[in-house]
């Protein structure tokens, strides 16, 4: 199997985030089949998911950072994506994340994986700011950013002028180095 | 962070992996009429996102489009290679030539190219090439590769395609 070299693997205290493989393909595809996915720009037909999976390895390549696999530690079924996302005309590097399955809500996995993403853009990427685009509808997502510190920005420019969604940004830390 | 992608050389070509500095050329194409039969047209950011998709295709798949460049100019040509994102009918052998590089041959020369690389390197036996009904030069392109008309189908998007079929390997070889 082909991946790509130097995709960096984060951990957390229960989680594993990986760089994806190919096999993820049919998870990532399944979670675009669900009704889950309309906070996620789904759902998606196979075709089209199978294209944003492809493109999510794409991202990597081409920018040097990208979604990570979110994992259980001691199970390498992806359970979720949160990473680092600024495809080309974004107005704004985002840290997003997204658990696959209801069933693994409600744990703090994404709190985790979202906080493992952030203490990463500040300290590793050496981002200046960056936001997180959620959905108005999303109250999950709304309420981790919130916890994450992170205030939504009225003034931020939107990514989809057409769908509008709520812009948190999340605040420089003061020990960011 | 780039994927392994092999390159390849024929007389005049250079087929290599894809990289950010085709971007432009890439946008230009898929903002003209030219991209009609190949998916287009597309904004900046549905042509970035297709840049993502065709390097995805070669971690996820082993094979993918090269960007094609004319050793004697530099010039950058377009892209030829071989496809098959999920949901397509088969694996085909593709391309989508700039229109700099049109008239001479290069996207012939290219997928000749191809076609040895998915006969001889990944052992395939058989390959088509889906065209858009109406686009008459890659018709003319996939004749000439010894190609024949096998049947139409509906793609989701892009609607109407026929499948033409290449000679297989082994009738290759025996012709060789």
């Amino acid at each position: 199997m082909i991946s790509i070299a130097g995709i960096p693997t984060l951990e957390t205290a229960r989680l594993v985030l990986r760089g994806p493989i190919a096999g993820d393909a049919q998870a990532f595809m399944a979670f675009y089949r669900s009704k889950r996915s309309n906070m996620a720009g789904g759902p998606l037909e196979d075709r089209e998911s199978w294209q944003a999976f492809a493109a999510d390895f794409g991202h990597w390549a081409l920018l040097g950072f990208g979604r990570f696999i979110v994992t259980l530690k001691g199970n390498d079924e992806p359970i979720g994506l949160a990473g680092h996302y600024a495809p080309h005309s974004r107005p704004e590097k985002e840290v997003g994340w997204v658990l696959l399955d209801t069933a693994n809500e409600g744990q703090g996995y994404a709190t985790e994986a979202a906080q493992r993403c952030i203490d990463h853009a500040w300290q590793v990427l050496g981002w200046d700011t960056f936001v997180s685009y959620i959905n108005s509808k999303n109250d999950a997502s709304t309420r981790l950013a919130e916890r994450l510190g992170a205030v939504q920005d009225a003034n931020a420019p939107q990514p989809n002028t057409d769908k509008p969604c709520l812009v948190y940004r999340h605040p420089r830390p003061e020990m960011a180095t | 962070m780039i994927p392994l992608v092999p390159t390849l050389e024929t007389e005049r070509l250079i087929l290599r992996a894809p990289n950010e500095g085709d971007f432009e050329a890439d946008v230009a194409f898929y903002a003209s009429e030219r991209s009609h039969g190949f998916g287009g047209p597309l904004s900046r950011e549905q042509t970035w996102r297709n840049l993502a998709t065709v390097l995805g295709h070669w971690i996820i798949r082993g094979y993918g489009f090269w960007a094609v460049d004319e050793k004697s100019t530099g010039l950058y040509c377009g892209h030829v290679g071989l496809w098959s994102p999920e949901g397509w009918p088969e694996p085909e052998i593709g391309w989508a030539v700039q229109a700099q590089a049109e008239g001479r041959g290069i996207a012939f020369e290219a997928a000749l190219k191809a076609r040895d690389y998915a006969y001889d390197k990944l052992g395939w036996s058989t390959a088509i090439s889906s065209i858009v009904p109406g686009n008459t030069r890659s018709i003319a392109l996939v004749r000439r590769m010894g190609a024949t008309f096998e049947n139409h189908y509906e793609h989701p998007s892009y609607g109407q395609m026929e499948i033409w079929r290449h000679p297989t390997s082994d009738a290759l070889k025996e012709t060789a």
